[in-house]
């Protein structure tokens, strides 16, 4: 089998003496959509910030394709190829859409091809080409949730982390812009990481899941071989 | 469609060369007029502080409107300047007010390098607090060093003094150049990315700006800029000792200055800087009263100009003198048939 596109080995991350993360390991193959579910506080937006570098690991290790990245700094790995959407959509409020977008292909690898990037982003969100010279501060939550996705792909990853992407959105643009990941996977093979609550619609998209408690991945598995009971039980700890 | 006439970002952007042409006018103006000793002695005492304020306040606003670090503790390189500028220049090393200006700079930027070793570890309001302690270890430290006549401070004793021409002259050329720094940094990527990291940092890191070595250049810069500014206040000054030199009054006069022009706009600490010296010179009269009035303007400020001076004048007229955007613009240039 060939080597995983991203590898998480026995990660720990903590804030002081409290530990958030406790030992996770788990691998995303290329192309692959992969959602990481888990209750409020179990742990899941600390395992990819500490993932892309926004925190640093207390122990374990992080591989992209075959390269250790624990610990690097956040820009190196977006340049790798490695890029999350941070929870709630956050943007540039300040700057127009088209400068948010551009702001994307801040790493030197990504810039060559903005342009372009700039045309596929456009593509998959009409409404942003239209809001292009808005300040991204004036959009509405989904729209802004469409800048910060075109945003991060304006890098050029090979694999998106999607925190909490439904959040306080309204069920109808949840299912359209999870339509668009659908069609972001399928045309470039990104990989996708999709932390979600939502556990029904983010296993109905996915090709593995894992399940994350208390710090610890306790169940993982393919999504479409799940049952619902053990999925239950792992998810709530009962 | 028509809607769209009216959204903010249809804004004329004055940095077209009649604007720059007017800004080079004006500089060249001001050369000419100190060199040909135009200009009494009264207005360029005014001119020498509006030049000095103007470099602080701008170097204040890329730390704080910029890069987001608000800094309570700016004067600690006022204060190591000035006391560099009365020793290198005091007999014992009879430097020229020049060199003596550069050491108390190049000392500011190594004193810098070594406190973003602390500091950046700290974000936001604790961030500003090691700021301000930082800078009164600094001052407790000259009052105990015997060296520098320690509470008593020393006396700045250039020779030749400097002509007030001299200073007047040095001082805008510091000035220019401190604007042409700024302006030419926030067009650059660093700039570009220093404005995503005033809007959110997290989101700034997530695309690839490296956050420790923009804020580490940033301090630095305007470590240097504070320092060279700093020295020649203590010129004009003649004495220096720990309470004057770090004093947090230089600071609160850059967050006056930053703060009524408009934070994260180029020209607003200029319309500071002009704003505060004149108050200031008005104020002088009535010493109980000159910090609240000060204050109270500040507050007045914060709560019905919330952009500052510039900043609102910008989003009325929706014009920008001098705007660090790149992108929209440029593009815009480009879909320019539509």
């Amino acid at each position: 089998m060939s080597e995983p596109l991203l590898r998480i080995d026995d990660l720990s991350v903590g804030y002081g003496d409290f530990i958030a993360v406790d030992g996770a390991s788990l691998q995303v193959d290329e192309g692959q959509i992969v959602s990481l579910i888990g209750l409020n506080g179990a742990g899941k937006t600390t395992l990819t910030s500490a993932v892309t570098g926004l925190l640093k690991p207390t122990s374990g290790k992080v591989y992209f394709g075959a390269e250790d990245i624990t610990g690097m700094n956040t820009d190196k790995i977006v340049s790798k190829g490695l890029s999350l959407i941070p929870q709630g959509g956050r943007c540039f409020n300040r700057m127009s859409v088209q400068d948010n977008l551009l702001m994307g292909s801040f790493p030197r690898s990504a810039r060559k091809e903005a342009k372009e990037t700039l045309g596929h982003v456009y593509e998959l969100f009409p409404v942003l080409k239209e809001k292009m010279r808005d300040p991204a501060g004036s959009l509405s939550g989904g729209q802004r949730q469409m800048v910060a996705i075109g945003r991060a792909l304006m890098a050029r990853p090979k694999c998106l982390i999607f925190d909490e992407i439904s959040l306080g959105l309204s069920p109808a643009v949840i299912k359209d812009i999870y339509n668009r990941i659908q069609s972001i996977n399928e045309r470039d093979k990104t990989a996708i990481i999709l932390i979600e609550q939502d556990t029904r619609r983010a296993l109905k998209m996915s090709d593995s899941f894992f399940v994350m408690l208390k710090g610890k991945i306790v169940l993982s598995g393919k999504s479409a071989e799940v049952d619902a009971e053990t999925l239950k039980e792992a998810y709530f700890g009962i | 469609m028509l809607k769209r006439k009216f959204t903010p970002s249809h804004v004329k952007v004055l940095d077209s060369p009649p604007m720059l042409i007017l800004c080079i006018v004006l500089v060249v103006c001001l050369y000419i007029g100190c060199f040909a000793g135009l200009i009494s002695n009264k207005v360029m005492r005014y001119l020498v502080q509006i030049f000095l304020y103007v470099t602080m306040g701008e170097m204040w606003n890329l730390l704080s409107g910029y890069a987001g670090m608000t800094s309570l503790g700016q004067q600690l390189y006022i204060g190591l300047a000035g006391y560099s500028v009365a020793m290198a220049t005091s007999p014992l090393f009879g430097l020229p007010l020049f060199s003596a200006l550069l050491i108390g700079a190049g000392i500011s930027v190594v004193v810098s390098l070594f406190m973003s070793l602390i500091l950046f570890r700290l974000e936001g309001m604790y961030f500003s607090i090691a700021t301000l302690v930082a800078a009164e270890a600094f001052c407790m430290l000259f009052f105990a060093w015997k060296f520098v006549g320690q509470g008593a401070g020393l006396t700045i004793r250039i020779n030749p003094y400097p002509k007030l021409q001299e200073i007047c002259i040095l001082s805008l050329t510091i000035c220019v150049v401190a604007l042409a720094l700024v302006y030419g940094l926030l067009r650059t990527r660093v700039g570009l990315g220093l404005t995503a990291m005033r809007d959110d940092i997290t989101s700034a890191a997530s695309v690839g700006v490296n956050i420790f070595s923009h804020k580490l250049l940033v301090y630095v810069i305007a470590a240097f800029f504070t320092a060279l500014a700093g020295g020649i206040f203590f010129v004009n000054k003649g004495t220096i000792y720990p309470d004057s030199g770090f004093d947090i009054s230089w600071t609160i006069s850059m967050v006056f200055i930053a703060i009524i022009g408009g934070t994260g706009t180029v020209s607003g600490p200029v319309i500071g800087a002009i704003i505060y010296v004149f108050l200031n010179e008005k104020l002088a009269d009535y010493p109980g009263w000159s910090n609240i009035i000060l204050g109270t303007i500040t507050i007045l400020v914060i709560l019905f100009l919330p952009n500052g001076i510039m900043g609102t004048l910008q989003k009325k007229l929706r014009f920008e003198i001098f705007s660090s955007k790149r992108f929209s613009f440029r593009l815009k240039k480009n879909a320019g048939g539509k």
